[in-house]
């Protein structure tokens, strides 16, 4: 029978040492938030003063030429116009990794002129732009918006003549920060728990609790099973900060499914049957610290938490497709991000056999008894 | 199936899983007897413990234990008995086979061959019924290094139905200033003291200390000899290994010695010095005359010269001293000092193994 006071009593010990401990809340907190920061500052241009747009010019006349020009005096904005008439602008704004496009139509000067005898008229140019950048897009539009304002306003004292006609891409192409929170998030997880496994194991084992424990009245299953909560807690917590980071800094667009909630459980339970198994075999404390970091570390690396795994070569992408944090990247962007079901389903489906793998085995391998 | 609810020997008092009823059954010991709810009438059966009369006012008892680890008999068949309500120390060098016992007697490792009776139950089947009556402190225990005094007892308490008054423990474990401080703050006496606390969380009959002042300075040594001479009063039984023979010296009623796994002596202190000590010597230092060492030789006195005017008398009753006193008086010996010496456990070790009980390995 579950001992529940046992569990309450240690999961909220847990908790309160948890919080005790700056640097256990700086590790499984505070410093994914600073990757998000750092890396989303570095991939997502907000550093970088110049934003990129296309401008297409169907019309190619005094007026049209005038307001590129206009825009080009502004030095924020650096303009491409390399696109031909016949190209599909949205596939050249995938090519050229450009979020948005400017298209003036052809007859933009002659309506223009009809516009100014006839205040029923507007003229409408093109903005093309890829919903899934909320960090560049929405500045963009704002330049292009303002500058329009103000042609407006030189050329009809006011009238709104020219009007944005926006158009979405509807892209599939994503953000950096979008491919990279979900990253962040199963490689937070992963360490929090194979280092935490390690600690219940190692360093439990040195101070004599886990012998102290073996002589009182609570069963291994019920330790087990309280460790996994403050684990699923700490998982969760640590997904929710991230997230929240990532929505607020970042303009992240995110999709709470009933996969995130599977796929945060399931990672659980299959890194913290990992770093079971690492203290079984690596019995000395800061050994086991160093065989976890041995296989953290390669796997957050190798297995597209930062970078996606087509910028990596094809026998390091071959090689990724064995570490089980490839498979929760993975699930976490198709069910997050991308929302495609069918590569959620078949990636949480991994990870549940490897959680089921690894836990199952960590359990079976730890040993509270001395030989 | 009826559930057992107190200790006492052929009267048992049970509750009816159906009603809750609780009524007491009286039955022999090993017997297996019908049971009737008065309330609800249901049926079943209760099972008396094989309980030996003899083994009532034993805590432990040790039979024939052995562990090996491959050519090693780390614990070579040993036996012993710990009454109840005394302080029981394992003494024996580092490497002797004392926490591989006591870890075999608190379940921790399996015993090779022999049996262990813990409050007269067998422990290979009914340790988890031995296990709310026991407390242990582990060899180097640490506890959890961000909890306070107060949090770690609460915790550990929380895992027992039966409890003990945490403040009671503070109080008695002389903590209550430090009750609020993180156990990474105190100092290595007070986290001993801690771990002693911790063993009484469930207020047990019997406290297991594996070592608890190794590596203690002098006066954290002391302050944790007094918490244990304090268990003692309260009528506890403490099984103690330690490696000080100081220790087992100041506390132990009863004590057995172990070396490369075998019990080489065993019993009380008095006992081991009149057993495998010299018992009493006294030494007479500076004096004038050898000849005295014949006199005393021809009036049965067991007499060693030490050189320099130094000389050693056996002293087999308290009475004798004043005989030695007398005789010198008689035979105008003028010496510089005279004092008694009682043999130790060092003593003693060194007689029955060769070598001194700090130096061996």
């Amino acid at each position: 029978m579950i001992n529940f006071r046992f569990i309450a009593a240690d999961l909220y010990s847990s908790i309160r040492q948890w919080l005790r401990s700056i640097g256990t809340v700086f590790w499984t907190l505070l410093f994914p938030v600073l990757l998000i920061i750092i890396f989303g500052a570095i991939f997502s241009g907000a550093g970088d003063v110049n934003y990129d747009i296309i401008v297409r010019d169907l019309d190619n006349s005094s007026f049209s030429e005038k307001f590129i020009q206009i825009l080009e005096n502004i030095s924020v904005l650096r303009l491409d116009t390399g696109v031909k008439d016949d190209e599909n602008i949205s596939e050249y704004m995938r090519e050229k990794d450009i979020t948005a496009a400017l298209v003036i139509p052809k007859g933009f000067e002659s309506q223009l002129q009809q516009a100014f005898t006839n205040p029923n008229i507007t003229v409408d140019i093109q903005f093309y732009f890829d919903p899934s950048d909320q960090s560049t897009t929405p500045i963009i539009r704002n330049i292009v918006a303002s500058t329009l304002n103000e042609f407006n306003m030189n050329v009809t004292n006011g009238r709104r003549i020219i009007v944005m006609n926006e158009i979405s891409t509807l892209g599939e192409e994503y953000d950096f920060i979008d491919f990279f929170v979900p990253g962040i998030i199963g490689f937070t997880i992963m360490t929090s728990c194979i280092y935490g496994s390690i600690e219940r194991n190692t360093k439990y084992r040195k101070d004599g609790i886990l012998r102290k424990l073996l002589t009182m009245p609570i069963s291994r299953a019920d330790w087990i099973l309280s460790k996994m909560l403050f684990m699923l807690f700490l998982s969760f917590i640590s997904a929710s900060v991230i997230l929240l980071v990532g929505v607020m800094a970042w303009g992240l667009n995110i999709e709470i499914n009933i996969f995130f909630f599977v796929i945060i459980v399931a990672t659980s339970f299959l890194f913290s049957g990992m770093g079971m198994i690492i203290s079984r075999f690596v019995k000395d404390e800061e050994t086991a610290d160093m065989a976890g970091g041995a296989i953290t570390f390669p796997m957050m690396f190798l297995a597209g938490t930062f970078f996606p795994l087509d910028q990596m070569p094809s026998f390091l992408q071959t090689f990724a497709q064995i570490l089980p944090l490839y498979y929760v990247n993975e699930a976490l962007r198709n069910a997050m991000i991308y929302s495609n079901v069918e590569k959620s389903l078949n990636f949480s489906a991994f990870v549940l056999i490897f959680a089921a793998i690894f836990f199952i085995l960590g359990i079976v391998v730890t040993k509270w008894k001395e030989e | 199936m009826f559930i057992y609810l107190d200790d006492a020997m052929l009267i048992k008092k049970i509750r009816c899983p159906k009603c809750n009823e609780i009524f007491t059954i009286t039955g022999d010991s090993g017997v297996n007897i019908k049971v009737n709810c008065p309330v609800c009438g249901l049926a079943g059966k209760f099972a008396f413990p094989a309980i030996n009369a003899k083994q009532d006012n034993f805590a432990i008892t040790v039979q024939n234990l052995k562990k090996i680890y491959g050519d090693l008999a780390a614990v070579d068949d040993i036996s012993f008995e710990v009454k109840k309500g005394e302080v029981f120390a394992f003494l024996g060098p580092n490497g002797a086979g004392k926490t591989t016992t006591v870890e075999m007697i608190e379940s921790i490792r399996q015993p090779t061959k022999g049996t262990i009776t813990i409050l007269g139950r067998d422990i290979k089947n009914s340790f988890n019924e031995v296990k709310s009556k026991i407390g242990i402190l582990p060899q180097e225990f640490h506890s959890f290094e961000r909890l306070t005094v107060r949090e770690t007892l609460d915790y550990f308490s929380k895992l027992y139905d039966r409890r003990a008054d945490i403040d009671d423990i503070i109080l008695t474990m002389d903590l209550k200033d430090k009750s609020n401080t993180l156990y990474k703050d105190l100092s290595g006496g007070q986290k001993q003291r801690v771990g002693v606390a911790i063993s009484l969380v469930n207020d047990p009959e019997i406290i297991f200390l594996d070592e608890p002042t190794t590596g203690l300075d002098p006066k954290a040594r002391r302050e944790v000899w007094e918490v244990i001479a304090g268990l003692r009063k309260r009528g506890k039984t403490v099984f103690l290994t330690t490696h000080y023979m100081e220790e087992a010296e100041y506390l132990a009623d009863h004590i057995a010695i172990i070396h490369k796994g075998k019990i080489i002596a065993e019993g009380s202190l008095e006992d081991l010095i009149n057993k495998h000590g010299k018992g009493s010597l006294l030494h007479i230092r500076g004096c004038n005359s050898y000849e005295i060492i014949d006199t005393l030789k021809g009036r049965g006195f067991e007499t060693y010269s030490q050189g320099n005017g130094n000389i050693s008398v056996k002293i087999e009753f308290k009475e004798r001293v004043l005989d030695i006193l007398s005789i010198l008086r008689h035979e105008c010996v003028e010496y510089s000092s005279i004092d008694i010496r009682r043999s130790n456990l060092e003593e003693i070790f060194l007689a029955l193994t060769g070598a001194r009980l700090s130096e061996a390995t």
